[in-house]
């Protein structure tokens, strides 16, 4: 025996008819698809679908923790130290930093020289940027562009992740630099 | 012998020795900066203060120049003992730059330990940090950073009493107090120059081949031996930990190269030190492999090698096999085993001295530049290496052979792990795995073996020379 259902259909003779109502069900289906389809060719938007990845949305919540974001001097250097503290605490080991070192600048000898997060594995837990030591590391509230053919496509370096400058962080005061030493020649 | 009382427990020492040493005995561990077993006590970080019991009350002095004596009761955790350490850190952080994020030493600093286990407090002073020389090229191997530098000076005697080049001194009194070089480059010929970066407590004083390169929490040590030369050091290979591997595009051979070589102490072979060419043994072992078996300079498959091999040596009259003295313990033994009986065998030098080498000295360094020769001396006699003009196949293990030695006509098979031209001119020629692709054990001159282990995989391709003697006999198994 069919099992019976708190909200059974009461069908009279026009919906055990059967056809009537199918085509009409087509008509709702085709009239909704026509509209959007000729506004999608007047170049107006129809259905709320977002057209992702061509569109994002915009209603991202200001803490939403998107695309990393690595922050810069006011010389436009990278912030980051290589000191690995964002890649040492991230939860999903995604973050590769390989550092550099530069003796001209005093204030900061070690540089990043690749920074590269892998994106197929982050989980944007957020960790990394509240490791950072300097500030350098921070999480923009858009995702990353992440669709992509393979999975080497999805690490994204540091020239990717320098690219976003956000204003009001460069105006932050810098500690002066410390006072040259005379004696004693440099490597 | 005194008995003198150390936290409550009553232990004997030798009449002379001091308080720290009589505890490090112990099993009690008493902090320390400048004092270090095989160097001389100066006496100035004073973090190894300790409490003495006196007419019920208690004064406090360093353990590291305190000679026991009968009856003493020492305390090394009271709270005036305690008050002091943290003061002597407070006093020992100063002027300390605190920049361990960059710091190549953070991790394994005692610095930083100690801080965090005796202080644990920020800098209580209000005047600002003394500045001085960052990055001053101490030599064209060590970098040192003055604002790190605790002024311990245990680099400076290590200089004095064991490398004997008196290389270091320093400079000026109290805050302005650097250390130097000696002007004559006499610390830039030190064969073993970088033992100072071990023992610095602190980061001032780092290696520039590994400035930077990793965190050492991203690295293992391996316990392996120093293929260097005769003495055989036993040493730390520190590499990729398999956690912390790279996996970025292009990085995957970052996992297995060698990023720093320290010593692994070893009371019988080198105690706690090793040569600068030790250090460097990585570019040695990091050399061009070889990764395929040849038959007359054509790649070939492994077996074919094997049978092409296995004809040759059952055609050959008189087979003469050059054994290598980089070879393990092990292998000589799966060689004399499967083999050894077969040919009349011969030990070869894979190494010799290189030009401008240090070839021997009365520390550590060994004239003789091949790990195993005792090993392989002691399985194949002393022979000295002339091939015999009427042999007729000659096998040859390990590289370092002139084949212009080896008797026009003969056949050749060549065993080696590197890529070199010889390879080509081999009739056979196998792929054979290196030190870091197996465990194994070397003799040295003295007749101490020593162990190493396993770091890398083996490459495909690359026979494991075991088994390989073992298939060449005719026995079961294949070089894989």
């Amino acid at each position: 025996m069919r099992k019976q259902y708190w909200n059974e259909a009461e069908m009279g003779l026009w919906e055990r008819a059967y056809l009537p109502e199918i085509l009409r069900g087509l008509a709702i289906t085709g009239g909704v698809f026509v509209r959007n389809m000729f506004k999608w060719m007047t170049g107006r938007k129809g259905a709320l679908t977002t057209y992702y990845p061509e569109e994002t949305r915009w209603d991202y919540a200001p803490a939403n923790r998107g695309k990393h974001v690595l922050t810069r001097r006011a010389d436009g250097s990278p912030q980051c130290v290589a000191c690995n503290m964002c890649a040492t605490v991230c939860p999903a080991k995604v973050i590769e930093i390989e550092a550099g070192f530069d003796p001209a600048d005093e204030a900061h000898p070690k540089y990043p020289v690749r920074f590269e997060i892998d994106y197929s594995r982050c989980v944007f837990c957020g960790l990394c940027v509240e490791a950072c030591p300097e500030d350098a590391i921070r999480m923009a509230k858009e995702v990353p562009d992440l669709p992509a053919h393979d999975r080497w496509s999805m690490w994204l370096g540091k020239e990717e992740l320098l690219e976003w400058q956000p204003q009001g962080d460069v105006a932050k005061p810098y500690p002066p630099p410390p006072p040259r030493v005379p004696n004693g020649d440099r490597p | 012998m005194p008995r003198l009382t150390i936290d409550g427990r009553e232990i004997e020492a030798a009449a002379g020795r001091t308080v720290m040493e009589a505890a490090t005995d112990a099993g009690i561990f008493i902090p320390y900066f400048c004092w270090h077993p095989k160097l001389s006590v100066p006496g100035n970080c004073r973090i190894c203060v300790v409490g003495v019991e006196d007419k019920g009350g208690e004064w406090v002095e360093i353990a590291c120049n305190m000679p026991v004596t009968e009856g003493m009761v020492v305390y090394t955790n009271s709270e005036k003992v305690r008050a002091r350490r943290k003061a002597t850190m407070q006093f020992i952080t100063l002027n300390h730059p605190v920049d361990c994020g960059i710091c190549d030493k953070a991790g394994e600093c005692t610095l930083q330990d100690y801080h965090y286990e005796y202080n644990g407090e920020r800098s209580i002073s209000v005047d600002a940090k003394a500045h001085a020389t960052k990055h001053y090229s101490l030599s064209p191997r060590i970098v040192l950073d003055n604002e790190r530098c605790i002024q311990c000076t245990r680099c400076v005697r290590f200089t004095r009493e064991i490398s004997k080049s008196n290389g270091l001194g320093m400079q000026n009194r109290a805050d302005h107090s650097l250390v130097r070089a000696v002007e004559d480059g006499s610390f830039a010929n030190d064969p073993y120059s970088d033992n100072v970066i071990d023992i610095c407590p602190v980061g001032a004083l780092l290696s520039r081949s590994f400035l930077h390169k990793a965190r050492v929490w991203y690295l293992k040590p391996t316990a392996s031996v120093c293929p260097g030369c005769s003495r055989g050091c036993t040493v730390n290979l520190w590499h990729r930990r398999p956690e912390w591997r790279l996996r970025a595009p292009g990085m995957r051979a970052q996992n297995e190269t060698i990023d720093r070589v320290t010593p692994l102490e070893n009371p019988a072979v080198n105690g706690p030190w090793i040569c600068n060419k030790g250090r460097d043994i990585a570019k040695v072992l990091g050399r061009a492999r070889a990764e395929t078996a040849m038959l007359k300079g054509r790649p070939a498959e492994l077996q074919g090698a094997i049978a092409q091999a296995r004809s040759l040596i059952a055609a050959a009259r008189k087979p003469v096999a050059v054994v290598s003295s980089w070879a393990s313990n092990e292998e000589l033994a799966a060689f004399k085993a499967a083999l050894g009986a077969r040919f009349s065998v011969l030990v070869k030098a894979d190494h010799e001295p290189e030009p401008g080498e240090v070839v021997q000295d009365d520390i550590l360094i060994r004239a003789d530049k091949n790990p195993n020769t005792a090993g392989a001396r002691a399985l194949f006699g002393e022979a000295p290496l002339a091939l015999p003009p009427d042999a007729d196949l000659v096998l040859v293990w390990g590289e370092g052979l002139d084949f212009g030695l080896i008797p026009a006509g003969a056949k050749i098979v060549y065993l080696n792990a590197w890529l070199q031209p010889e390879n080509g001119h081999a009739d056979v020629f196998f792929p054979t795995s290196i030190q870091t692709e197996r465990d194994g054990h070397y003799t040295n001159f003295a007749g101490v073996t020593s162990a190493f282990t396993q770091c890398f995989p083996r490459p495909a391709g690359v026979a494991d020379a075991q088994a390989l003697f073992a298939a060449l006999a005719g026995q079961a198994g294949g070089g894989e």
